[in-house]
């Protein structure tokens, strides 16, 4: 494949699964502008690997180097708010940004969500490639990079956990609502 | 099947991750397991949660422009910069190309609910044609195979058995469109299967159509719609809707 062919290709693939890739990306890492951020990297570093690409699901192979640049991501923000912690401005951006997070929270708020967001993100991003994005054991099994078994598991507790956080919150709302 | 089992498959048949004897074997023990029952539809409540939310998050357009500004800088300058007439020839054949690939999407589109439909339908034949039998209830008994479905769906089709004139019938089974459970009636043509699919009342299979060497051909059976499926040949396929066509 020539690297006129190859361009075009990424980009129309990234361009077809430009929501999952964006879904994905909002809940791994919380906000719009990281997302955009993030898929806009996974697109870049897609075209630098497409030489490479052995066939296969594109999808799949698409979301996985998504997922790679969320997980860069969140590593570096993490890195970043033990480096700045200390400093009093960094303490007034990590009160911004609480707010952005209340806010997006506020957009996106259903019970539902609060709890899947609240999930670890190995279970929250295993079950949104399942219901959210429909992706099969395998394509999931690829995107994560663990084996079939793996995906199982996770989605088995992930169900688990969700399905315990919301059979115990709705009693309390109707509690308040009374 | 026991419960233990029942229970750890529950979610792959969720996922419709189960082949079809599994997934058979796990429907039959939930028919009567009150437990196994109840869970399932506790993770299907869960699943249309999910799915009903708008937890979906859709790329803002500032996003897919992005993507799409980077992709042209991708691209080599020499297939903007004006080139010899051939490669304008070459460009402007691309273009049509291009078009003639819009249009066909957008025809697709169009047609995309029949097509789904007719889609589910060719793969539930040939997945019968793969599996060990065709048919989950045999009998060449008509008043056996109808109360069989009596007991599974809302409403059970009108069977009849055509054996006399060359379509045996063989039994049926339960199969899926889409996510409806749907009756299926087997025949036998000589070493031809025949497949009715007896669809839902609100389904819309307008034209017969052909995949590799199957026709597919809507008919309507008593009051229901149904879709005859087989590679019988064109003449017998005929025969066959019209006797169909007549049953009461």
């Amino acid at each position: 494949m020539n690297p006129a062919q190859a361009s075009g290709w990424v980009g129309e693939l990234a361009q077809q699964h430009l929501d999952a890739a964006y879904n994905l990306g909002r809940w791994l890492l919380g906000n719009e502008h990281d997302a955009a951020d993030a898929v806009h990297d996974a697109y870049l570093r897609a075209e630098r690997a497409a030489q490479t690409y052995a066939g296969g699901n594109a999808r799949s192979w698409w979301l996985a180097i998504v997922r790679n640049c969320c997980l860069a991501r969140l590593s570096m923000r993490k890195r970043e708010t033990h480096l700045h912690s200390v400093d009093g401005a960094a303490a007034a951006q990590g009160l911004n940004s609480e707010v952005e997070e209340r806010v997006n929270a506020a957009q996106c708020n259903t019970l539902l969500a609060g709890h899947l967001r609240a999930l670890p993100a190995e279970f929250r991003e295993t079950l949104v490639l399942r219901e959210i994005e429909d992706l099969s054991y395998r394509e999931i099994a690829d995107v994560l990079g663990v084996p079939i078994g793996t995906v199982m598991s996770r989605l088995a507790r992930g169900r688990a956990l969700l399905q315990k956080s919301l059979g115990a919150s709705p009693a309390q709302e109707i509690g308040h609502g009374m | 099947m026991e419960c233990k089992n029942a229970q750890n498959m529950l979610e792959a048949y969720l996922d419709g991750e189960l082949d079809r004897d599994a997934a058979r074997a796990l429907e039959a023990h939930v028919d009567a397991c009150a437990a196994c029952r109840e869970a399932l539809s506790g993770l299907d409540e869960l699943r249309r949660a999910l799915r009903a939310g708008g937890l979906r998050h859709i790329a803002p357009a500032a996003l897919r422009e992005r993507i799409a500004l980077a992709a042209a800088a991708q691209r080599p300058p020499h297939r903007r910069a004006p080139g010899s007439t051939w490669l304008r020839y070459a460009a402007a054949c691309l273009l049509a190309f291009g078009a003639g690939g819009v249009s066909v999407h957008m025809w697709n589109s169009a047609q995309g609910a029949d097509s789904a439909l007719s889609h589910d339908i060719f793969a539930g034949h040939w997945r019968a044609l793969a599996a060990a039998t065709p048919v989950d209830v045999v009998s060449s008994d008509r008043h056996t195979v109808k109360p069989w479905f009596a007991g599974k769906l809302a409403q059970a089709p009108l069977v009849q058995d055509f054996a006399e004139q060359g379509f045996a019938l063989v039994g049926g089974r339960l199969d899926y469109l889409g996510a409806e459970r749907v009756a299926v009636l087997v025949y036998r043509h000589g070493q031809h299967l025949v497949d009715v699919f007896v669809l839902p009342a609100a389904a819309n299979l307008a034209a017969a159509s052909e995949q590799q060497g199957y026709r597919l051909q809507p008919v309507r059976l008593g009051n229901q719609p149904a879709a005859i499926v087989s590679d019988m040949d064109a003449q017998e396929f005929s025969r066959f809707v019209t006797l169909l066509g007549n049953a009461r």
